[in-house]
């Protein structure tokens, strides 16, 4: 069930990335596919039940969710959002030398 | 967008109701991410998530009332000072340490009473110098656009 829901989104992104000509459509592609892979991680580690792994007072013995994967997506996050400017600053670059973000007009090298 | 605002100037911001209500709403966005960046150490959240709260509240700022080419400039300087001095912070309390015990990161304050807001050592002064450094470098990062979109024009 979790690995459908994720993989709607992913093909979904994959679509926009292959098929669209936009380059802004094709980012927003990226991003979208990279946030399925990100809520597959943070799904995988959830137990039915389960509280934020952190300490409670009381001191009861009670279910935490996988702490390890919530790690790994906050870091996935931060290098995503990095990625994502990068990518959108090419963009308005390309935009500025071209005058159009439509990747089949982009083909000259202007010095 | 289709209906243009009487004010012909691009850079003006939104309509007047998404104006009202983002002024209302920023403050309240600016405290809740303070309360995550404090409860870091006790809470889901801390540092990251509270301090990208903090920069959204004010990217919704930017976003609804417009910029000017020469407070964009200023906004832009005081965010990459506002995470130099995150870093910084951060920094000097993994040297303390270093010195103080020599030891990297050691925990050189009173741990206080658990689950209380004053425990933890240096932990909450970490997150406080984490989420200064996120808020700086997501504005810094957004405001860089706005600048580009301002130059372009």
């Amino acid at each position: 069930m979790i690995y459908l829901l994720c993989l709607i989104p992913f093909a979904i992104g994959l679509y926009g990335v292959i098929v669209k000509r936009n380059l802004i459509k094709i980012i927003i592609g990226l991003t979208l596919m990279e946030y399925s892979t990100f809520l597959f991680f943070a799904l995988i580690g959830y137990k039915d039940g389960g509280v934020p792994p952190i300490e409670i007072s009381g001191g009861r013995s009670l279910i935490f969710v996988d702490p390890l994967p919530q790690a790994l997506v906050l870091t996935a996050i931060v290098i995503g959002l990095a990625t994502t400017a990068l990518l959108i600053s090419t963009a308005v670059r390309i935009y500025q030398r071209y005058g159009t973000f439509d990747i089949r007009k982009i083909r000259k090298l202007r010095g | 967008m289709t209906n243009k605002p009487i004010n012909s100037n691009k850079n003006s911001g939104m309509s007047l109701i998404v104006k009202t209500i983002s002024r209302l709403i920023s403050g309240l966005i600016f405290l809740y991410g303070i309360y995550i960046v404090a409860h870091g150490h006790l809470t889901p959240g801390g540092g990251f998530g509270g301090g990208m709260i903090l920069a959204s509240s004010f990217i919704l700022m930017v976003l609804s009332l417009g910029s000017e080419r020469k407070l964009s400039e200023r906004f832009k300087l005081n965010s990459s000072l506002a995470e130099s001095l995150g870093i910084l912070i951060f920094w000097f309390l993994a040297i303390f340490g270093l010195i103080l015990g020599s030891i990297f990161f050691l925990n050189f304050l009173g741990k206080g009473r658990p689950f209380h807001l004053l425990s933890g050592g240096i932990i909450p002064l970490c997150n406080i110098g984490i989420g200064l450094e996120v808020a700086g470098a997501i504005s810094a990062v957004f405001i860089i656009f706005i600048i580009w979109k301002e130059k372009g024009e």
